[in-house]
């Protein structure tokens, strides 16, 4: 059985579609990210999951259970993480998850066990108020709150925006422990980086899913020439590799800019070469062209202008 | 040189600090033990760093680490308790370099930039006026940036209307519409899509290459190797601060995040 | 689940919002504060001796008495003659113009009917919208009045003596009389300062309850527990019901003060039973909770529900209850709005209570009304709740 299934979710704001017609499944014990950026819908997908809100069209079940139709039996078996970080400012660490503990009616002792490595971050600070707590250690009690009842399926909208790399580690680290005891996980993102930890992933664009498979498999799907770029003076160089008609789209990526060849029948040496020689031709010297292996990011923005340009 | 300059020169003279080659000529900024406390707690401990004209610098740290409060006192929002520190030719020492340092520099975070309830060239007249610059001015140089951005058909929409990246566009365009000498942005382009991202990071390049100097925070390690030097915060202290490519071969990094990881993994101060 | 695991989930939330209250000490204290400075002050208010009344005067007799006692009244140190009306027209021109506070009216031909029918008439015209001025300025006019009168009274009986007329007894002799007679303007009923009492009492309690529970709850929605909240097991409603108790009880501790203050301090009569004062404050607040509930289900944001509880409660509050203007002077339809103001109906039963004295059942109906609003305002709000966002 699948611990959520989506068919063809639509919501719309008003004159605004939010959803376009959004399907997927999660297996149970399985990390489905969901990654894109701000105002994609990814909000809504898990509002509409956690019944929230109504769907305009289409259909979800959770644990089996309809969203629309079955909402109690859900709101009990589920855990969810908004996405500003739902926490009392004004009560301590402790009274925050014994508070939410109570709401399910259960306490912080019954399911420690399942919280222990994540709380055993906080034990120290357990008396102090949740308002003075950085932005990872709030995410860490908002999760620890989350989890307290022992739901069977976790949703988590944007757990890790706005917060260090070290604590977005930390965090992946302890979805990954999670995952292992049975516990199936949506969780939403905006930094692609991310997407490799989750088991299979969506990715998200103004309401609509542009593929939805394993990390690996949306990478082996860019088939395209992908070449690394670097040289002395990056902002002209980008410019410069733009004009050139064989490159599809070119972005910088930190220290290189990668470039995106169209389809043609030239091999890879041949087509860097090209790229060479109209560099050069531009005035660009000491430049290093070399094939690289797409990351998720890259595919992202592939299917991202292929959509904006269709 | 005006009346106004004679004395704060005086009084600098006065109190031992003298225009005294502190901040060197290819520099805009430059900071020695520049401390901030709060009661017992060091936010920022005695940090010393200098940025130089032109330069993308990038000020990273993890939450927490001080980099917020560090920012703050070079922007002239927060009094430094201890240390020394020369902005674009002013000293943070003197409340008088501090209302003129405002002048000179722009600034931009993701949570406030424009006002969301008017309109796109409004918001332009009103950041323009704050500045001191001429209604002329302000009419001509909107023109020009609105047709840079593709916003000439959306100046009477209100600011709210327009997706997000376009605001971070406007945003970033507005905080360097009156030409600072330093423009600091705090976290910019957080929740925007990849392409986004990057389109302001070339609009970020087009402005280091005008010769404006930008000093940024960001979250995203990819985005720390678009600087030309990258410090890391961690408890309060500069623990490194050199080129993305020289401090990733020092730590024997494949890239930032696993530099900025191994330094900020460091951290003994409780969150 | 279990009613004992409930029962035991509920009070956990009850004591989640007293631990809200309890820590933003700034709010506890603007909610105590507020209302011992408003009773204070009032009572400040009530308690300044009055002093250079204005006093105007209608002479149609201009005979020695009459000259003689404006003269006297005009002499006292609580008073001062300002103006001589041409008829008793001129009163109410009077008052408008602010010339005088109050008027005396006397009779024509007024020593003679004072004298020989025992009968002088005196009319005190009272401005009654400065409810301060007018009983102790009326109560100042008559004891001047009455030693006129023993003075006239041995001035007769010496002139009787003199004429020789020892024929006559004493008894026989008609007795000086003068009839004073007191009327208001503006304010027949004669209200006085005290109800500024219920009046506060009614403002602050709607204040309290209305503003503070709306505001509570908002911000659940605005700082998004509400949706963690909406995503578990828990009734959505008893959330809400869990944030009312709290401040039922800090209501019912100002009340608790604002009663000490006006009996102690300013000293309001209780005249009618304590208890009924009591349970009719405590109705008075759940229905004010009630609105600040149906007020949190309609907004999304603080600064709205304080815009609301401020603009659209107190406002009406103020100035539709009888607190400030007297209800009974107002136009038909602001009379008719002023019916749909829970606030005038608690204020009308506790000026009956308190300051007039009576029983519960002679404001049996305002009760009545305040139970309708009651069951109309909540289920309302229970009717709008949405347990979704």
């Amino acid at each position: 059985m699948y611990s959520v299934e989506a068919d063809n979710l639509i919501k719309r704001y008003g004159s605004n579609e939010a959803l376009r017609g959004v399907s997927f499944r999660v297996s149970e014990g399985e990390i489905f990210g969901i990654i894109g950026p701000d105002g994609a819908g990814k909000t809504s997908i898990f509002r509409i999951l956690t019944t929230l809100i109504l769907p305009d069209g289409g259909s979800a079940r959770v644990l089996g259970l309809d969203v629309v139709q079955d909402y109690h039996g859900i709101r009990r078996r589920v855990g969810y993480m908004p996405g500003r970080f739902s926490l009392y400012q004004d009560l301590s660490v402790e009274e925050n998850l014994r508070f939410f503990a109570t709401l399910f009616g259960t306490t912080i002792e019954e399911n420690y066990d399942l919280v222990k490595d994540i709380y055993s971050y906080l034990e120290p600070f357990r008396k102090r108020k949740a308002g003075a707590l950085s932005g990872g250690m709030k995410q860490k009690l908002a999760l620890s709150c989350a989890l307290i009842h022992r739901p069977d399926v976790l949703f988590l909208d944007e757990p890790t925006t706005g917060v260090d790399p070290v604590s977005r580690k930390e965090f992946w680290t302890m979805l990954r422990r999670l995952r292992e005891q049975g516990l199936s996980i949506v969780v939403s993102t905006p930094y692609m980086d991310e997407a490799t930890l989750c088991d299979r992933i969506a990715l998200i664009r103004k309401g609509i899913f542009l593929d939805t498979d394993t990390p690996a498999d949306i990478i082996s799907k860019f088939t395209l020439p992908l070449l690394a770029v670097s040289g002395p003076h990056m902002p002209s160089l980008l410019r410069d590799i733009r004009r050139i008609p064989q490159v599809f789209s070119c972005f910088a990526f930190g220290d290189t800019h990668h470039a995106v060849m169209r389809p043609s029948d030239l091999s890879l040496e041949a087509q860097i070469n090209l790229l060479n020689t109209s560099l050069h031709a531009t005035g660009h010297s000491d430049l290093s062209i070399r094939p690289i292996r797409p990351n998720v990011e890259d595919c992202y923005m592939y299917l991202d202008t292929l959509e904006e340009r269709s | 040189m005006s009346r106004g300059e004679n004395t704060r020169k005086r009084i600098r003279e006065l109190l031992g600090y003298t225009d005294d080659g502190f901040l060197r000529e290819d520099e805009v900024i430059r900071t020695e033990g520049l401390t901030k406390c709060f009661g017992d707690f060091t936010a920022v401990d005695h940090i010393s760093f200098s940025v130089n004209k032109g330069e993308i610098f990038g000020f990273l740290g993890a939450n927490g680490a001080g980099k917020t409060t560090a920012m703050k006192m070079l922007c002239g929002l927060s009094k430094p308790t201890d240390g020394r520190a020369v902005v674009a030719g002013y000293d943070l020492h003197f409340n008088s370099d501090v209302k003129r340092l405002k002048k000179v520099i722009g600034y931009m975070s993701q949570k406030f930039s424009l006002y969301e309830d008017l309109s796109v060239w409004e918001n332009i007249r009103l950041f323009g006026g704050i500045y001191g610059m001429k209604d002329r001015d302000i009419a001509e140089k909107t023109d020009e940036l609105l047709l840079r951005l593709g916003l000439t058909e959306q100046r009477d929409r209100m600011v709210r209307d327009l997706p997000l990246g376009w605001k971070q566009k406007l945003a970033f365009s507005v905080a360097i519409f009156h030409e600072p000498r330093i423009v600091f942005l705090d976290e910019p382009t957080g929740g925007v899509d990849p392409a986004t991202r990057r389109g302001f990071w070339e609009m970020i390049y087009d402005a280091a290459e005008r010769g404006i100097t930008v000093f940024v925070t960001t979250h995203y390690m990819d985005e720390a190797e678009y600087c030309n030097r990258v410090s890391i915060m961690v408890d309060g202290r500069i623990e490194a601060l050199d080129s993305p490519a020289a401090l990733k071969q020092r730590y024997g990094a494949s890239g930032m995040d696993e530099v900025f990881r191994m330094l900020a993994g460091r951290a003994k101060r409780e969150e | 689940m279990g009613r004992m695991q409930d029962f035991k989930r509920f009070m956990s939330f009850v004591g989640k919002e007293f631990n809200h209250i309890l820590r933003d000490t700034r709010t506890l204290m603007v909610l105590i504060v507020m209302p011992v400075v408003m009773i204070v002050l009032f009572g400040f208010a009530l308690s300044t001796e009055i002093k250079d009344v204005k006093v105007a005067v209608y002479d149609p007799s201009r005979d020695a008495a009459t000259s003689r006692l404006i003269s006297q009244i005009d002499a006292s140190e609580y008073f001062t003659v300002t103006a001589f009306l041409d008829g008793e027209d001129g009163v109410l021109e009077a008052f408008r113009s602010n010339s005088a506070d109050i008027a005396l009216v006397f009779e024509d031909n007024f020593y003679h009917r004072a004298v020989h029918d025992s009968d002088g008439r005196l009319q005190i015209i009272v401005d009654g919208s400065n409810t301060n001025i007018g009983s102790m300025a009326v109560f100042y006019v008559s004891s001047i009045v009455s030693s006129f009168q023993k003075e006239l009274a041995q001035e007769a009986a010496l002139n009787q003596a003199a004429a020789g007329g020892s024929s006559s007894s004493a008894e026989d002799v008609q007795p000086v009389q003068i009839h004073t007679s007191t009327r208001m303007m503006y304010n027949p009923q004669m209200k006085s300062a005290f109800n500024f009492v219920p009046g506060v009492m009614g403002m602050i309690l709607m204040l309290v309850c209305a503003m503070m529970t709306s505001v509570s709850i908002v911000r659940e929605k605005e700082r998004g527990t509400m949706e963690v909240l909406l995503v578990s097991p828990v009734k959505p409603f008893s959330v809400i019901l869990a944030k009312a108790i709290p401040y039922f009880v800090v209501s019912a501790f100002i009340l608790l003060i604002v009663l000490c203050l006006s009996v102690f301090l300013i000293k309001v009569p209780i005249s009618g039973s304590l208890m009924w004062v009591v349970l009719v404050s405590l109705l008075f607040i759940l229905v004010s909770l009630s609105i600040g509930i149906l007020i949190s289900t309609l907004v999304a944001k603080q600064e709205v529900a304080i815009l609301i509880s401020g603009m659209v409660l107190m406002l009406p509050t103020m100035l539709l209850s009888g607190m400030l203007f007297p209800i009974e002077s107002m136009p038909k339809v602001l009379q008719w709005i002023s019916y749909c103001v829970p606030a005038k109906w608690y204020i009308d039963s506790i000026k009956v209570m308190m300051i007039q004295g009576l029983g519960i059942r002679y404001c049996l109906d305002a009760v009545l009304i305040l139970c309708g609003f009651l069951t109309v305002i909540t289920g309302l709000s229970v009717f709008k709740f949405k347990d979704r966002l």
